[in-house]
């Protein structure tokens, strides 16, 4: 596998892994995670594919270190593994360091 | 101007998101020191994942498109106001979530109210 993918692919396990076996936040079984998160892959879509746009691209990849895949607006597959560990890793952090008034919110 | 577009584009994220700061009680901005906690650990990894990636070559940034402030190896500084940017915008948008779902966002008060 070319480097950047593969990269991205471990990130996103590790990040999956010390929610499992260090943070135990259950954030990965909660709805309203997953319902941002949905939220967010929207947004994504508009500004990584600004970003990234083959036409007048802002960030361009060596195309031996990517997959290649881009499924939609020439956003390359592996940006989505990339950006759902760097969003969930500060998520993770920042539930952790919640004030004990909004627990409960931060439960739901 | 055309130089502006990273940075732009960014700062625009931040604008865009900022309404759900107050109309959906979000209390991200209003919360900097837990924001400081979970932004810059994970944008500092992340930096230096970016600084050894462009160095490598395996990713590069468009002279056309950024002011041009450039790391040793060719990050550009707009790098930096992505890896604050996204992660705010994202924040912002769980906790506006959350508040939709229990029902506690101002908007939804203000609605009641009426």
């Amino acid at each position: 596998m070319p480097i950047y993918p593969a990269l991205a692919v471990a990130a996103a396990v590790v990040v999956i892994a010390l929610e499992l076996l260090y943070f135990r936040s259950g954030i990965l079984r909660s709805r309203a995670y997953w319902l941002s998160m949905a939220i967010v892959v929207g947004f994504m879509i508009l500004v990584d594919g600004w970003l990234t746009k083959l036409s007048a691209p802002i960030v361009f990849y060596n195309d031996a270190n990517t997959s290649g895949i881009r499924p939609v607006w020439d956003i390359l597959i592996e940006e989505y593994a990339f950006a759902f560990a760097l969003l969930t890793m500060v998520i993770l952090l920042w539930d952790r360091s919640a004030p004990a008034v909004a627990d409960k919110a931060a439960s739901s | 101007m055309d130089r502006l577009q990273y940075s732009a584009l960014m700062i625009a994220c931040l604008l865009l998101t900022l309404p759900l700061e107050f109309v959906f009680g979000a209390r991200v901005w209003r919360q900097p020191k837990r924001l400081v906690r979970s932004v810059v650990p994970v944008a500092l990894f992340f930096l230096v994942w970016d600084l050894w990636a462009t160095n490598r070559g395996d990713w590069g940034f468009n002279p056309k498109y950024t002011i041009g402030w450039k790391f040793p190896g060719g990050m550009v500084v707009e790098e930096i106001l992505f890896f604050v940017a996204v992660p705010v915008c994202a924040l912002l948008t769980l906790e506006a979530v959350r508040n939709m779902l229990a029902g506690t966002t101002p908007l939804q008060r203000w609605v009641r109210s009426r």
